[in-house]
């Protein structure tokens, strides 16, 4: 069982790694496709998980990791308690920008069992950008896909005077002013 | 700072792999065109690169800074700890020297209140204690006398050094100026006996062509005198003629 730490390995020349981490291994794999199959100039390696930690075998071979996307399912409540268990295995230098919440299934609102104001409240206690996004529909997967690509590039050092701590102004909405 | 070289150890090493590739791949292009073209792209992608490992190297400074930052009022604090320990100890040192200082001026007048009371009872050991004072101040006095006597006979010394030496520096100075004009003299002594020397040449060389002259004189004024038609003779004719050419004009 080892801690995902940001800054602990080297980082390889022009590529990125991206976690994804969630219940719903479906989804998981859409997104994975649809993040594949973007344009882009950099290897991406796209790692996958149910929960942290990470198991400790294989910590050698894995990169450094740039990205941690938590996966959310509103329809179901266990994908948030996992998240949640999973967020206290982590270095807390993660949480300078390299963590988003990804809150899936925000198609169907009245089938939710999760409430908006917890995931909210998630994403403040953690400081870090919370997205929204229905995967079942192909606009919205390939948009989500390209934002994150973005983050990706900018977490992983890719974007020069761009740094993973900009992405606070994510989180700011226009009803807190 | 070991990641941080780590790190640049590593992109120097992707670095020049990056610039093998670039090269293998510019040199594995067909055409020149695709040639010049590959190179231009594989400078775009190493600029890139070279922007890459750029904006990573700072965020692992920054993580590096981040983490080894100190408090700077702790370091304040410290200095200001470090300035008042040395005042103290200074502080403290004086004061024992002081206190040591104290003991002894203390205990030089118990002693001297000791032999002060043993002498008013004027018994045997008094006597004896009166007697080594009285000898103690008679030899004091007497180095004393010594040591002054001592000091005017190094200050006789002292000053004879000092006129031997002003001496020795007036003679140097003496010498000095004899070798200077010595050797003024024995200059003009050359240039005059050169100057007499020519003066001399030149005297007898006027003697001998004034006798030449008048050696001349006397052969011409023989062949005339004889009345000799000299002019018949070539031989007369030359040796007149020749006569005729003043010495002086060669």
């Amino acid at each position: 069982m080892s801690l995902v730490k940001p800054f602990d390995k080297l980082p390889t020349l022009n590529s990125a790694a991206i976690l994804l981490v969630g219940t719903d291994e479906s989804q998981q794999q859409q997104l994975a496709e649809a993040i594949l199959k973007e344009k882009k100039i950099f290897k991406i390696n796209i790692h996958v998980a149910t929960s942290l930690p990470l198991p400790a075998e294989r910590d050698h071979i894995r990169p450094r990791i740039d990205l941690i996307v938590f996966m959310i399912n509103m329809q179901s409540k266990h994908s948030l308690r996992n998240v949640e268990a999973s967020l206290s295995h982590m270095d807390a230098n993660f949480f300078l920008g390299k963590v988003c919440f990804l809150i899936t299934g925000v198609g169907r609102m009245n089938h939710c069992s999760v409430e908006m104001n917890a995931v909210r409240k998630l994403g403040n206690l953690y400081c870090s950008p919370v997205l929204f996004c229905e995967l079942e529909s192909e606009g919205i997967r390939v948009a989500t896909a390209q934002r994150l690509l973005r983050m990706l590039q900018i977490c992983a050092g890719h974007v020069p005077g761009v740094s993973a701590l900009f992405f606070s102004s994510l989180m700011k909405s226009s009803i807190d002013e | 700072m070991e990641p941080l070289q780590r790190v640049k150890a590593a992109s120097q090493a992707l670095g020049k792999l990056a610039a093998h590739s670039a090269a293998a791949g510019g040199s594995g292009a067909a055409s020149g065109l695709g040639a010049a073209a590959g190179e231009k792209l594989d400078l775009v992608i190493l600029l890139r690169l070279r922007e890459q490992i750029k904006q990573q190297l700072m965020e692992y400074n920054t993580t590096v800074h981040a983490g080894e930052e100190s408090i700077p009022d702790q370091a304040i604090e410290e200095k200001l700890i470090e300035a008042a320990t040395e005042d103290l100890e200074r502080e403290m040192e004086q004061v024992k020297v002081s206190f040591q200082n104290k003991t002894l001026v203390l205990q030089r007048i118990q002693l001297l209140d000791a032999l002060r009371t043993k002498l008013r009872h004027n018994d045997g050991d008094s006597k004896l204690i009166l007697e080594t004072i009285k000898h103690i101040i008679m030899l004091s006095t007497a180095i004393l006398e010594s040591q002054q006597q001592a000091r005017e006979l190094e200050e006789k010394l002292n000053e004879i050094k000092k006129r031997r030496f002003a001496l020795k520096q007036a003679g140097e100075h003496k010498l000095l100026q004899i070798h200077t004009l010595k050797k003024k003299q024995k200059e003009e002594l050359e240039g005059m006996e050169v100057g007499e020397m020519l003066k001399r040449i030149c005297g007898n060389l006027q003697k001998e062509t004034q006798m030449t002259m008048l050696i001349q004189n006397i052969f011409q004024s023989i062949i005339i005198g004889s009345k000799v038609n000299w002019a018949e003779d070539p031989v007369l004719k030359a040796i007149v003629l020749q006569l005729e050419k003043n010495v002086t004009c060669i």
